[in-house]
């Protein structure tokens, strides 16, 4: 928990460059469509900057008089036909942009949620500890789409708005750079009040959103803890902390509000400014002949378009703000270096195939911490050999359960090492010892699938066949037959539809699958009966024969006949012996005993 | 909401004042065309008409065109004025609602009955009182506006442009049906490429929190690779989907286009073909073409949003199943108000801050029935009584009914009949909140508040002072640890702070019932994460406060209950054995049965160590 999460965006007056750098080098994976887009967007700021030269022509036949109709009913057929042929092209570049732009916007983020997911696959658990599943998730959806949507969006709105403007400049200084310039004299003006206004705008936006998820919680805590407030006689007092926030959402929802509401009359305002001017001045001139009164009414027409782009650009900096955050928060996920991973010039040159035998575990002054805390395990010495089944006993917090993490190099010792078959685990690669690995955990998860498929997860080329001779050998075939599909049946998502009892029966088959050569239940039959976790013992004891198995349990049924009992205590071993052997020291053992003792009675007396 | 309808309706004003002012730009330049550069005679208002005859005429207009680009800034400022009185005034009506819909909503939440959050999920409460009020609030803030400045554009403009010209106003409207209708049915016809795509989005984040949430799982097993192909479907999928949706709004805006600028030129090639006839003024014609690019594309974009306010009101259904919840509180009978205590024998006695403690009530429990709407009964005509300033432990095996019998004395669930009375008072008379602040409760699964430790246990007393803080904390064995956090009593409880073990939230909250002086101490197991040691130190700072409250205690463990004046066997919601300790270990049952298990375990060492055992606990020996 050292360091804080970066949960809502940072405002920075500056971009970061280097970030919007290797954003650009995923967008040109693309190159074809990020080009083909280019280039539609351009040609249709290019129509767009045509139509009212096609104005102009109409007006011009009009005003010059009724002099040679049969001349003119022929221009005006000429201009219709010019009209309609911008138009279609102008439809035709509409509906490429939006396929571009979309296949470019799809595929991006499909691709970057595809590396998140693989990075995620090998990210340390120290990693996971500190962020959140539901932080983690926003990271590769909301965060990824938004980058993704202005990646494709942002280069049609940034190349069409410049583009246009450049167009229109080009035309109306062809036509007369007199009145262009007039058309031109208020943009800066402009341009300094849209970034004005969308800098407050995002301001506002952003205690929005932090308000927002105040909010969210603020709910979460009030129905969670809607019971306590009741026994507390709380509940006005609730709301009157709540009112704190909504009012502050209202102020902000407001303020935000009312900053659109001035910005959009302000330029509509500027822009009458130039349209008067090119009125008056263009006025004159149609007036003096100078001028013809088409050229004056496509002026205005680019006085009032010109505004469109310069909006559309203020907004593509305002969005870019926002996307810099995803962006960078996506980036951080997908750089971020697996601490614990193959490192290639510590690797044994052994073939990948070579069969993990664990012959032998062995704990050489063993230190471990979490970040910069306090030491969890402190210089730990241990050997076990082979069909060795080691229980570890202790109080909470204890160490028991980071003991076994460090076994399976789900972290590494910060001190010490620890070897197998008398090999540093560190010189192995990853997979040689996780796919030895079979772990049962208190709290099982099961994917969402079929019971068949989730005790299929533990051997994937497993017949079904061994996944029901798994099943029965920990008792669970018996569940699994009754229930309506068998193994057909839906475990619904986290396994929701099972009980923790059944679970844990469908996480022990599919460890036992597995085949592995070190065994680790942690808390595994915590949640089935008496009668079911001695059944499941007499079925797996011919399993652990000439294997490594680490047993973390409470009930004594399991402790009592492991070979060696550790009692774990502030990361160290206070004790260890058989079962007698401890009674006998009359230590913590013998306290931890007694109590569970009570505990388990107490509990049998009372189901 | 009268004050926001008000509000609207200003807003509403003024948004047709603000279009039919920018309405007068067209006409000005019309004017400006005709009468200044064409030399016809002006055509306004009487009073403008003066105004230019008392300056000199038409002839000074040419000559000072400057006069007409004055009148459209200013023209455009005042529009402007009122567009932004406009979105004031629909801002501050669209958020006043939805903070009062946000309030309501939390006002209901917490005052619905438990039976309601039993039926209820959390995600799924907190998803409508934040997106389904978000989606509110966007239809009230942006889409009614949008809607209505639409129809504002055609209504306003279409007297105008009759007072111009009939043939052209009728051209210049002639496909804006076609427009509205086409958005209408395209986006209807395209809502399950929505909802498809919608689909795959969940499916595809599911597969990802199931990943995620099962880290271990697939580590333990190694199985990346596996995991990763199976992420690739979900991922392509919603990848392909989406891709769809976006190729048919492609379709949407390329044809919707077309349909704009069939209707922008015909205006352009009618009003050109009239005007060469010369059946049209060139300013006319001009006012016509402007006008049709001021509605357009407003117009184009109402389909639109007429076919998203679908989903406001299944918004509103969502939220009206929140907001028609009766609170608990209605439906009692004779409730009296008052606020002191609902029965006072003695005098008060006064704490530190002046606020009085209530004496200890004697409670009766007189047969106690209580069902959920089906099933058989969880409780079955209960009847004990615990005298004034006792403590009374009841036992009982999981789902006889413990837990159930706390609730209703708490009034957070109605017996189904019997009565349950304070001092020989049914608490069916006395207001809940009244008989609740008479209360301090401690559940097995205790929930804090996301505030720091000290405001945490001084939930249960606003004033107390700081040392009073400290000494409940002492009292509950909590005191220590905190110390030993990093902020001490400032550190923040929760997500956003430190995460505290089961053992040291029941700890917190028996501090926090303690502070609070009740009447009335509740334990629900409240002891039950908490070590045996620390439970003995807690169970005696309880006793040294003896006949302070009475005290109801449920438990698992002997520890707990054998020092209660009396203790309740409870099994099916029946009572089975009453008695005290001395008693009910001579009786045959279920707790004769939890004592002897001190006498097996005693066996259980002397076989196991081979030694006799002569230790045991001092307080356990049964006192025969």
């Amino acid at each position: 928990m050292s360091e804080p999460l970066q949960e809502e965006e940072d405002f920075k007056e500056k971009l970061h460059w280097e970030l919007w750098r290797k954003v650009a080098r995923r967008a040109l994976r693309q190159k074809v469509y990020v080009y083909s887009l280019t280039a539609v967007a351009m040609f249709l700021a290019g129509l767009d900057s045509l139509f009212p030269l096609v104005t102009r022509a109409v007006f011009d036949l009009i005003s010059s008089g009724p002099d040679s109709t049969v001349d003119l009913h022929n221009g005006l057929l000429k201009c219709g036909a010019a009209y309609f042929s911008l138009s279609l092209a102008l439809c035709v570049s509409v509906w490429g942009f939006i396929y571009f732009a979309g296949r470019i916007t799809t595929n991006m983020s499909h691709e970057i949620r595809r590396d998140a997911f693989a990075k995620l696959q090998q990210l340390s658990f120290s990693y996971f500890d500190r962020r959140p599943v539901g932080w983690l998730m926003s990271r590769v959806t909301s965060d990824c789409s938004r980058l993704a949507d202005f990646v494709a969006w942002g280069i049609v709105d940034a190349v069409w708005s410049t583009t246009y403007m450049a167009g229109m400049t080009l035309i109306m200084f062809w036509l007369n750079w007199k009145l262009a310039l007039l058309v031109l004299a208020t943009m800066p003006l402009v341009l300094l009040v849209s970034a004005y206004f969308k800098k407050m705008i995002l301001r506002s936006s952003r205690t929005i959103r932090k308000m927002n998820s105040l909010i969210t919680a603020s709910y979460n805590e009030g129905i969670m803890g809607v019971r306590t407030s009741k026994t507390l006689a709380r509940e006005d007092e609730n709301l009157v902390e709540f009112k704190v926030l909504s009012n502050e959402m209202y102020g902000a929802s407001i303020r935000n509000a009312i900053q659109s509401a001035l910005y959009i009359p302000i330029v509509g305002a500027l822009g009458s400014v130039a349209i008067g001017m090119v009125l008056w001045y263009g006025g004159v001139k149609t007036l003096g002949k100078s001028i013809t009164l088409g050229e004056l009414v496509a002026f205005m027409a680019y006085a009032t378009q010109f505004f469109d782009p310069v909006q559309q650009l203020a907004q593509v900096f305002t969005q870019m703000h926002r996307a810099e955050a995803s962006g960078e928060r996506i980036m951080e996920l997908l750089e971020t270096e697996a601490q614990i991973k193959d490192r290639p010039e510590l690797l044994l040159p052994i073939e990948k195939d070579t069969p993990c035998a664990a012959q032998g575990i062995e704990f050489r002054n063993v230190s471990f911490a979490y970040g910069d805390g306090q030491p969890i395990i402190e210089n730990l010495s241990l050997t076990v050999r082979s069909g060795e089944t080691i229980a570890l006993v202790g109080p909470t917090g204890g160490g028991k359960s980071t003991l076994v993490s460090l076994v399976c190099r789900f972290y590494e010792p910060t001190n010490g090492e620890i070897l197998i078959d008398g090999v540093d685990y560190t010189r192995r690669p990853l997979h040689w010892l996780q796919s030895h690995l079979g772990i049962v955990l208190q709290t099982p998860y099961l994917f969402s699938g079929t019971i068949m498929e989730n005790i299929r997860y533990g051997r994937l080329s497993a017949t079904d066949a061994e996944v029901i001779d798994a099943a029965q050998l920990v008792n669970a075939h018996e569940f699994i037959s009754t229930a309506e599909k068998g193994y057909q049946t839906e475990v619904g998502e986290g396994g929701g539809k099972l009980s923790t009892g059944q679970k844990q029966l469908v996480s022990f088959a599919r460890a036992i699958l597995a085949n592995p050569r070190i065994f680790i239940m942690d808390e595994a039959t915590s949640s089935v009966d008496t009668h079911t976790e001695q059944m499941i013992q007499k079925g797996i004891e011919k399993i652990l024969k000439g294997r490594i198995s680490f047993v973390i349990a409470h009930r004594l049924s399991t402790i009592r006949h492991a070979e060696r009992i550790l009692v774990i205590e502030k990361g160290r071993i206070t004790e260890q012996g058989t079962h007698h052997d401890l009674l006998r020291q009359r230590g913590h053992y013998y306290d931890l005993y007694r109590q569970q003792f009570v505990r388990e009675k107490e509990a049998e007396v009372l189901v | 909401m009268r004050g926001q309808r008000l509000c609207y309706l200003g807003a509403i004003a003024a948004m047709f004042a603000g279009v039919a002012i920018v309405y007068l730009v067209p006409w000005i330049c019309q004017e400006m065309l005709d009468a200044v550069i064409a030399g016809k005679i002006l055509n306004a208002p009487r009073f403008v008409k003066d105004w230019i005859a008392e300056i000199g005429g038409q002839s000074v207009l040419a000559q000072n065109i400057w006069i007409a680009s004055v009148a459209i800034v200013i023209v455009s400022c005042i529009s402007g004025f009122f567009m932004y009185v406009k979105g004031r005034g629909a801002a501050i009506a669209a958020e006043a609602i939805a903070r009062s819909l946000r309030e309501t909503l939390y006002f209901r939440l917490q005052h619905a009955p438990c039976g309601f959050h039993d039926r209820m999920n959390t995600g799924d409460l907190v998803q409508r009182c934040t997106s389904d009020v978000e989606t509110v609030r966007n239809f009230l803030s942006s889409q009614v506006l949008q809607i209505v400045h639409a129809l504002v554009l055609l209504i306003t403009v279409l007297p105008i442009m009759l007072s111009l010209d009939a043939r052209m106003t009728l051209v210049s409207l002639a496909i804006i049906p076609p427009i509205v209708g086409f958005s209408i049915v395209f986006f209807i016809k395209i809502k399950s490429a929505f909802t498809l795509s919608d689909e795959a989005e969940g499916k595809m984040s599911t597969a990802l929190q199931e990943n995620l949430t099962g880290i271990r799982v697939v580590r333990a097993f190694a199985r990346q690779e596996h995991e990763c192909e199976k992420f690739a479907v979900n991922n392509c999928d919603y990848r392909d989907k989406v891709f769809r949706l976006i190729v048919l709004l492609a379709w949407f805006w390329s044809l919707s286009d077309v349909l704009c600028l069939l209707q922008k030129g015909l205006v352009l090639f009618a009003g050109a073909y009239w005007a060469l006839a010369g059946n049209l003024s060139i300013g006319t014609f001009y006012a016509f073409f402007v006008y049709v690019n001021m509605y357009l594309w407003p117009v184009r974009n109402m389909g639109r949003i007429l076919t998203e306010t679908g989903k406001t009101l299944v918004s509103l259904g969502r939220l009206d199943e929140i907001l028609s919840e009766k609170a608990e509180s209605a439906g009692d009978r004779n409730t009296t108000q008052e606020a002191g205590p609902p029965v006072s024998v003695v005098d008060p006695v006064l704490l530190s801050d002046g606020a009085p403690i209530s004496p200890p009530p004697r409670i009766c429990f007189e047969n106690v029935s209580f069902s959920h709407t089906t099933g058989k009964p969880v409780l079955d005509g209960v009847s004990f009584c615990i005298d004034a300033g006792k403590t009374l432990a009841i036992l009982g095996p999981s789902g006889s009914g413990k837990t159930t019998l706390l609730q209703m004395l708490l009034r957070l669930y109605e017996p189904s009949s019997g009565a349950i009375t304070l001092g020989g008072r049914d608490i069916r008379e006395i207001d809940r909140k009244v008989l609740r602040r008479q209360m301090g409760v401690v559940l097995q699964e205790p929930f804090l508040f996301s505030k720091t430790v000290k405001e945490n246990i001084r939930i249960g007393r606003s004033q107390a002072q700081d040392e009073e803080v400290f000494q409940a904390a002492a009292d509950a064995c909590i005191d220590e640890s905190i110390r030993g956090f990093d902020k001490g009593y400032d550190t923040v409880v929760g997500e956003r702070g430190v995460t505290l073990s089961g053992g040291q939230r029941q700890r917190m909250a028996i501090a926090r019932a303690v502070l609070k002086e009740p009447a009335i101490l509740i334990l629900d197991d409240a002891l039950s994460a908490v070590d045996t040691e620390t439970e003995a130190l807690i169970l005696n700072a309880l006793k040294s406060r003896h006949g302070r409250h009475t005290t109801l205690v449920v438990a698992h463990r002997l520890s707990t209950l054998m020092h209660a004046d009396k203790i309740v066997v409870l099994e099916h919601g029946r009572t089975i054995q009453t008695g005290t300790h001395a008693t009910l270990a001579k009786e045959d049952g279920l707790y004769r049965r939890l004592w002897n298990i001190q006498a097996a375990l005693e066996d259980d060492l002397r076989q196991d160590s081979a030694e006799p055992a002569n230790e045991m606990a001092a307080g356990m020996v049964p006192h025969e």
